[in-house]
């Protein structure tokens, strides 16, 4: 299934739990396409073989959902006579969620973090409006490691596009040490267009999320560029890199002979945000640069440190490193 | 990690007392080494208790400034600290104190002479929360979800902070106060002007002269604490009550536990009443709210700090401390007293009519005749702005903000949530030359005032916020 239909069907799913009041009848999901995509069941089908068989054949629905009966069916001991199923009299009722019921302490403990508290339990496990929405979670966290930074996007940054020696997402995934050289083409490419020995050189990648430099790169950049220049600190030719790692920019220090590098490349995405970006600085990054010696303003996104003035900030970061000539632990040292 | 240290003086002029404290705090960069800083105050230490004396006047409406004058600068030998050193901190006028003819000349002189950067407070309201979060109620309220009023009961006043969650929900303030019926040689010396319209309903109201053990004395105490009672059960709506300091309660949840703090409440927990000199009915008062049946439906809690919680909430609670990312013209700072109007962006509206429309009112606001005084623009709740949002709303401001400023009166802008940097950059680049304070993370309403002070090393300032309502008799 494509990325597209699973995030629909999910939402789907999510809507369909949410809808306070439901019908008995059956009802089938409206969908763009003409067969339909889902259907739910509100009634339970074949009680006595206690499972159900969805056969996904062309002509049938691809996921089908089966409303289970209350937790009465759980006969007890003491009253049970095994002949006669105690749960006849129970009356099919159409599904609804639970009303949240939060404390006002647990609504205040909300407030101050985005991780799932209060969510309550169905026995040992999560509800399933819990379960689902920690799915969809997942699923944007795979969709921004898979997914593309847009033409649109790029052409009105106005940077033209490099490659790393990395071929495809699963090379670039299992072979890092690939992600920080570049290919031949692009290093000729660099050459021929970047303006040699920039006193700072900002490079963007999409790193392991791509949403993540959609989302927030225009901001941090323009912000950036702003602050460089009220500073009166010169830029280089931006560019784009397709999949690189951070230590590339070794390689791309090396190769502009660059005095500092700003690095604005997508974060690997968690559940709470798929959209994390964060900046890289180093004071003249070159081939054998030790970690020690760059620096990071992480968690950029609009749930964590804003864009724009993150990037306004980076100025005033890049001004501090070109100040000590250093960056890293040897900035918090020369700084004293 | 490195910390830097500013000290901090709180002084409260009260009905019947004054007292002093001389603090210093603790400042760190507590955000992690990957992100943006943030400055906060991580300790605060009270390096020196004035005693508790008597506030002095010249006659009954005129406050003796020179004797307070006098009374700091000793204080601030004992403490071994020079006015010149501290950084922050507030003075505050409360209770009737606040009522003198004086009382605004009081606190500005004595702010303006009394530390490098040292704020002029007034205000009931202010005054309830200050004590509030000096006698640690505000910490309290964080632990529990329970609704604690804390009440302040002075010489003159009674004034009330509501809160949960660490957050104030409401305030109200009563004439309610130890000191509203002094005595002399045994008989009634002065009544206060609140008191004799509560009397004007009785057929024989108490006057001076009366004997000191009149019953009446007692019927007048038990009044002021059924008062209390009807207000901290919200059963009070007579707007016109003769008790009441300014308005209604004003918060919408049942109060759940009470603490009292001020110079009365030193004879509710501690038993010191033998030590008060003072001849008035606060002793009584304190027996009398320990007693009333109507208060013994709440929760008792305890405070850190009766009589000094105003004092102690003035010098170590008023300071807060501004974002980390923020554009300040150093040369114009500190500044003070300067108010605040609040310029709610919506985002169906153009920026440009919002800013201009916030500008004019300010302007009618503040300026008084032709004198253009400074103001500061505050927005709160900014909807998330792209750099072309950012872009148009400075021209905004610059277009209607640049032609009044100076060197005297910057442009000052006050933001919620984390823009500072941005949007003050972002006017810069449209104009270099205009001074220009753009701070964030700060809470304000309009009607408040700020003080900024001058920035600390790490890049912050240090900011007041405050109101400065000198009620009238």
């Amino acid at each position: 299934m494509n990325d597209q239909l699973v995030s629909m069907i999910t939402q789907l799913v999510m809507e369909k739990m949410e809808k306070s009041t439901g019908s008995q009848t059956p009802e089938i999901a409206a969908t763009p396409t003409e067969q339909p995509l889902i259907k739910f069941y509100d009634t339970v089908e074949n009680r006595s073989s206690g499972t159900t068989e969805a056969i996904a054949t062309s002509q049938e629905p691809l996921i089908q959902l089966y409303q289970h009966g209350a937790p009465q069916q759980v006969t007890t001991v003491t009253s049970a006579t095994f002949e006669q199923p105690v749960n006849d009299a129970v009356p099919i009722k159409p599904f609804q969620f639970e009303a949240g019921s939060l404390s006002e302490s647990v609504q205040a403990a909300k407030k101050h973090t985005p991780a799932r508290i209060g969510v309550g339990r169905a026995g040992t496990r999560p509800k399933t409006k819990t379960w689902l929405k920690f799915r969809l979670d997942h699923a944007a966290a795979v969709d921004a490691v898979y997914g593309e930074v847009t033409e649109d996007l790029l052409q009105k940054l106005d940077v033209f596009q490099v490659t790393t020696k990395v071929t495809d997402k699963e090379e670039y995934i299992t072979r890092p040490d690939l992600g920080r050289r570049l290919s031949e083409e692009s290093k000729a490419l660099i050459q021929q267009k970047c303006k040699p020995q920039p006193k700072v050189q900002i490079i963007i990648s999409n790193g392991l999320s791509a949403s993540a430099i959609e989302e927030n790169v225009q901001d941090v950049y323009l912000a950036l560029q702003q602050s460089l220049s009220n500073l009166n600190i010169d830029i280089g030719t931006t560019f784009y890199i397709d999949k690189g790692r951070v230590a590339l920019m070794d390689e791309i220090g090396e190769l502009l002979q660059a005095e500092v590098i700003v690095y604005l490349i997508g974060e690997r995405p968690g559940l709470v945000s798929a959209e994390s970006m964060s900046a890289y600085l180093c004071y003249k990054p070159r081939i054998g640069t030790v970690e020690a010696e760059r620096m990071v303003i992480s968690n950029i996104h609009k749930g964590g440190i804003p864009p724009l003035e993150a990037g306004a900030y980076l100025g005033t970061v890049v001004e501090k490193i070109l100040r000590y000539q250093a960056s890293g632990v040897e900035l918090v040292a020369k700084e004293g | 990690m490195k910390t830097e240290k500013i000290f901090s003086a709180g002084i409260d002029i009260g009905t019947s007392t004054t007292k002093m404290v001389v603090s210093s705090f603790l400042l760190k960069n507590v955000a992690g080494v990957t992100h943006v800083p943030r400055i906060e105050i991580i300790e605060k230490t009270v390096l020196h208790q004035s005693p508790i004396i008597r506030t002095p006047f010249i006659n009954k409406d005129i406050i003796d400034m020179k004797k307070i004058e006098e009374f700091i600068s000793q204080q601030y030998q004992l403490a071994q600290i020079a006015p010149s050193d501290i950084a922050t901190g507030a003075i505050i006028i409360t209770g009737e104190s606040a009522t003198k003819e004086n009382a605004s000349e009081v606190v500005h002189t004595i702010a303006d002479g009394a530390g490098h950067f040292l704020v002029a407070t007034a205000g009931p309201d202010l005054e309830g929360i200050i004590a509030a979060k000096g006698a640690g109620t505000l910490q309290q309220s964080k632990n529990s979800s329970k609704v604690i009023a804390n009440i302040d009961i002075g010489g003159g006043t009674a004034n009330i902070a509501v809160m949960q969650f660490g957050e104030v929900i409401g305030t109200c303030t009563l004439h309610v106060g130890g000191r509203l019926i002094e005595f002399k040689d045994g008989k009634i010396q002065s009544i206060s002007p609140p008191l004799m319209r509560l009397m004007e309903r009785w057929t024989n109201p108490l006057a001076v002269g009366d004997a000191a053990e009149d019953i009446r004395v007692t019927h007048c105490i038990e009044e002021m604490v059924q008062t209390l009672a009807m207000i901290l059960h919200g059963q009070c709506r007579d707007e016109k009550h003769p008790l009441l300091l300014g308005h209604l309660p004003n918060w919408h949840k049942p109060v759940d536990a009470i603490v009292f703090t001020g110079g009365v409440a030193s004879c509710i927990y501690e038993n010191e009443c033998t030590q008060r000199q003072y001849d008035d009915i606060g002793e009584k008062l304190a027996k009398m709210l320990l007693q009333h049946e109507q208060l013994q439906s709440f929760l008792w809690l305890r405070p850190e700090e009766t009589a000094r919680a105003t004092v102690t909430g003035a010098g170590t609670q008023t300071t807060e401390i501004s974002g980390a990312t923020i554009q300040v013209d150093a040369q114009v700072l500190p500044l003070k007293n300067v108010p605040v109007f609040n310029c709610h962006l919506d985002p169906s509206t153009d920026f440009n009519s919002t800013v201009r429309t916030a500008v004019e009112r300010a302007n009618d606001l503040f300026s008084i005749q032709d004198n253009r005084s400074p103001f500061a623009l505050y927005f709160s709740e900014l909807p998330y702005l792209s750099f072309q949002d950012v872009h148009a709303l400075c021209q905004a401001i610059l277009l209607h903000l640049a032609t009044r400023c100076s060197k005297d009166i910057p442009i000052i802008i006050v933001i919620q949530s984390d823009y500072a940097k941005i949007i003050g950059q972002t006017i810069q680049a449209i104009n270099a030359t205009v001074p220009i304070i753009c701070i964030d993370q700060i809470k304000v309403e309009t009607g408040d005032y700020i003080d900024i002070g001058e920035v600390l090393p790490s890049g912050v300032v240090p900011v007041v916020v405050k109101t400065l309502a000198f009620h009238s008799k």
